[in-house]
């Protein structure tokens, strides 16, 4: 699908910003998100020529999350473009959110003339400075002829290993100087050789374990939709017949409607999934990083498991857990030679695992992730995902902003294909969503794209409506409007005593949504009556020439269930307030 | 003995020391003395590293290193000898 651009010779003579966009055709960019200023100017102007789409958006912020929106839905390098000092600082949260959630990022930033680094000149930051501890690698350029090499360069770091954001920082005088073109044929780089292909003894003895093992969980995370490996998980899966979780980062990796998928483990995870993780002997952790957001209180996290921690990381490697077998390389790869290894063991020795299946299954079961409808008629948040998910249809990508909205639409869609979830896992970034949500829709044009926005989170970032609504990018954005910053205000509830310091937005009124939508160029609808929530919907699903905004006034005091508190344990699950689950009746 | 020594050769380029220094930093790894040195190839440099691993595991520190772009090997120094860091997984050339 990607742009055909004419290829560039070597040796043609061009000043650094030619060579640099002649660079980003090079690398099949066919699209970047960005806004100039003058450090990043000489760049603009063979931009205005470029066959690379160029999407000028209204806050540096936005480019960054529509770039890892764009990244995230088709798996290619997403592209941002700022100038230097606050327009590359703007670029700061999204870099950090997408090293956060290993997203490919090139992000280009104009710096100011080499002889003024170092002077506080005008508009000056150091931004490889400031990236350096979450960007996976990062340039300062400051000669014409270096462009083309670091260009090369960040793309193949961004998008081989474990994926991650990459910034090249470009002086102004090496883009305004003469130089020839010279993109270079092979990358070699002394210091990074990411291992791809898994060795066969930790393959074997992966088999062998799993082949020992009487209550095995699969823990999938976010690396498996990275690997584009949920064709091979499926057939692991089946093989082995065993219970799933999947992780926030993780939803679509493996169909919820499977019979054996428990769901997402974690703070707000099922109590399926949670507890098969507690209780298992073993856990086949697949591209997965036992982050605190899973393992609750880590001395108690599955104390009675070997685990097989499988990933490209090396270094995710017993960082959070011990690993009884690692194994290092593409998950693709891994699961693939993970299949007949483990047949061959399973054919040796089969453990029955039907007991283990049973009791989690009737978790399952006895706790599905459910609420209940608002006492008084209103509008439950819940209710609105829910029936958004089951209107758009499977088919749907869907991005979200950070709080209780984001834990409701992981929990109450039904997500059946890899990367059709996006949210900020590891960062948390509010206002994530509105911004990913026009990038996946230039990088899935024919797909619907619903972002689940909070009425906090779309005050942050809500601006790129209007990018939308100029560049023919149709988003669908539901806010769930509780007049509160919602998540926050949960843990007041629980934690504080209900004590509500600044978590009230005050209003559902204030901004009046609709009307600020209509303002920024896109269609604005309202619901607030659970009689009208389909119609409202399908109303939105109508309108495909224009963004739409529907700002959903729902219920306030909705609260995300079940819950693990922060820095206890996961058996410390609660499935209501002061609610845990019966565990008497239950046997595991 | 919680001390090791690291010998890391690095790219020398500007603002390795910080890429270095600041990982040191970030995770909270503690850095007894640093030494940084010239090589024979005027691309690469050497880094001896003390660190006082306190709590931390030294698969995880060299791990950490490792994953430097411009970091190229890591050995550690025992009584003035190289050892190569264990060769079973995790890794090191990544
Ligand atoms: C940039 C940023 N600031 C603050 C927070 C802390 N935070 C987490 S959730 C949340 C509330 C979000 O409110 P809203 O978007 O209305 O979502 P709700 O929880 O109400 O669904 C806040 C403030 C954050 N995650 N990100
Ligand atoms: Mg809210």
């Amino acid at each position: 699908m990607a742009t055909q651009h004419v290829p560039t010779a070597n040796g043609t003579a061009m000043n650094g910003a030619t060579s640099l966009v002649k660079s980003l055709e090079a690398a099949n960019v066919d699209v970047m998100f960005g806004l100039p200023g003058g450090a990043i100017l000489p760049a603009y102007d063979p931009i205005f020529d470029s066959t690379i789409r160029h999407i000028l958006v209204r806050h540096e912020q936005g480019a960054g999350h529509a770039a890892t929106g764009y990244a995230q839905v088709t798996g290619r390098a997403g592209v941002c473009i700022a100038t230097s000092g606050p327009g590359a600082t703007n670029l700061v949260t999204p870099l950090m959110d997408a090293g956060m959630d290993s997203v490919p990022l090139v992000a280009i930033t104009g710096q100011v003339p080499s002889a003024a680094i170092g002077t506080d000149a005008f508009q000056e930051a150091d931004i490889r400075g400031i990236t350096m501890p979450f960007t996976k690698h990062n340039f300062l350029v400051t000669k014409a002829e270096d462009i083309p090499g670091a260009i090369a360069q960040a793309f193949h770091i961004a998008t081989t290993g474990r994926p991650g954001p990459v910034l090249v920082d470009i002086a102004k005088d090496a883009l305004q100087a003469q130089t020839t073109f010279n993109w270079p044929s092979k990358i070699e780089l002394a210091g990074y050789n990411p291992r791809i292909t898994p060795d066969n003894q930790s393959i074997a003895d992966a088999a062998a374990l799993i082949a020992q093992s009487k209550k095995p969980v699969f823990y999938v995370g976010g690396g498996v939709i990275k690997a584009n490996a949920s064709k091979e998980l499926a057939q692991l899966v089946e093989l082995l017949g065993a219970p799933v979780v999947t992780t926030l980062m993780a939803r679509g990796a493996f169909p919820d409607s499977h019979p054996l998928h428990l769901g997402m483990p974690g703070m707000h995870g099922s109590v399926a999934a949670v507890t098969s993780l507690q209780k298992a002997d073993l856990l086949i952790t697949l591209g997965a990083r036992f982050d605190d957001r899973v393992t609750g209180k880590l001395s108690s996290f599955a104390v009675n498991a070997k685990v097989i921690h499988a990933d490209i990381d090396p270094a995710e490697i017993n960082k959070n857990k011990f690993a009884d077998v690692p194994v290092i390389g593409d998950l693709r790869e891994t699961i693939s030679a993970l299949i007949p290894a483990l047949k061959a063991a399973l054919a040796k020795n089969h453990p029955d695992l039907t007991p283990w299946n049973a009791s989690i299954l009737k978790l399952k079961s006895s706790y599905p992730v459910g609420y209940t409808l608002p006492d008084d008629g209103s509008l439950s948040p819940q209710a609105v995902i829910e029936r958004i998910g089951q209107i758009s249809g499977t088919d749907t990508i869907f991005t979200s902003g950070v709080g209780q909205h984001q834990m409701w639409a992981s929990q109450f869609i039904s997500y059946e294909h890899p990367r059709t979830w996006l949210n900020s896992g590891g960062a948390g970034t509010m206002g994530y969503g509105l911004p990913a949500a026009m990038g996946a829709k230039v990088g899935a044009p024919d797909s619907t794209v619903w972002a689940i926005d909070g009425d906090g989170c779309f005050q942050m970032t809500n601006q790129e409506l209007v990018t939308c609504a100029l560049n023919n990018i149709p988003i669908k954005v539901a806010i769930i409007n509780n007049e509160s910053l919602g998540m926050v205000r949960q843990w007041q509830t629980l934690f504080y005593e209900g004590r509500y310091s600044n978590t009230s937005l005050e209003s559902k009124r204030v901004p009046n949504f609709p009307m600020l939508a209509e303002a920024m160029g896109c269609v604005g609808l309202s619901c607030e009556r659970p009689e009208d929530l389909d119609a409202t919907i399908e109303k939105a699903m109508s309108i495909n020439d224009q963004p739409v905004v529907v700002d959903f006034r729902v219920h306030r005091d909705a609260m995300v269930w079940p819950m693990v508190a922060a820095g206890t344990s996961n058996d410390e699950i609660m499935i209501a307030r002061a609610t845990a689950p019966d565990w008497d009746s239950q046997e595991l | 003995m919680s001390i090791h020594t690291l010998e890391v050769l690095v790219e020398n380029e500007p603002g390795v020391l910080a890429r270095v220094s600041g990982l040191f930093a970030r995770r909270a790894y503690n850095i007894d003395t640093l030494v940084v040195g010239p090589t024979t190839n005027p691309e690469v440099s050497k880094m001896v590293i003390q660190v006082n691993l306190e709590g931390h595991s030294l698969e995880q520190v060299i791990a950490q290193l490792d994953k430097l772009i411009s970091v190229i090997s890591i050995e550690e120094l025992v009584n003035g000898e190289k050892k190569p860091v264990k060769d079973t997984q995790p890794d090191y050339q990544n």
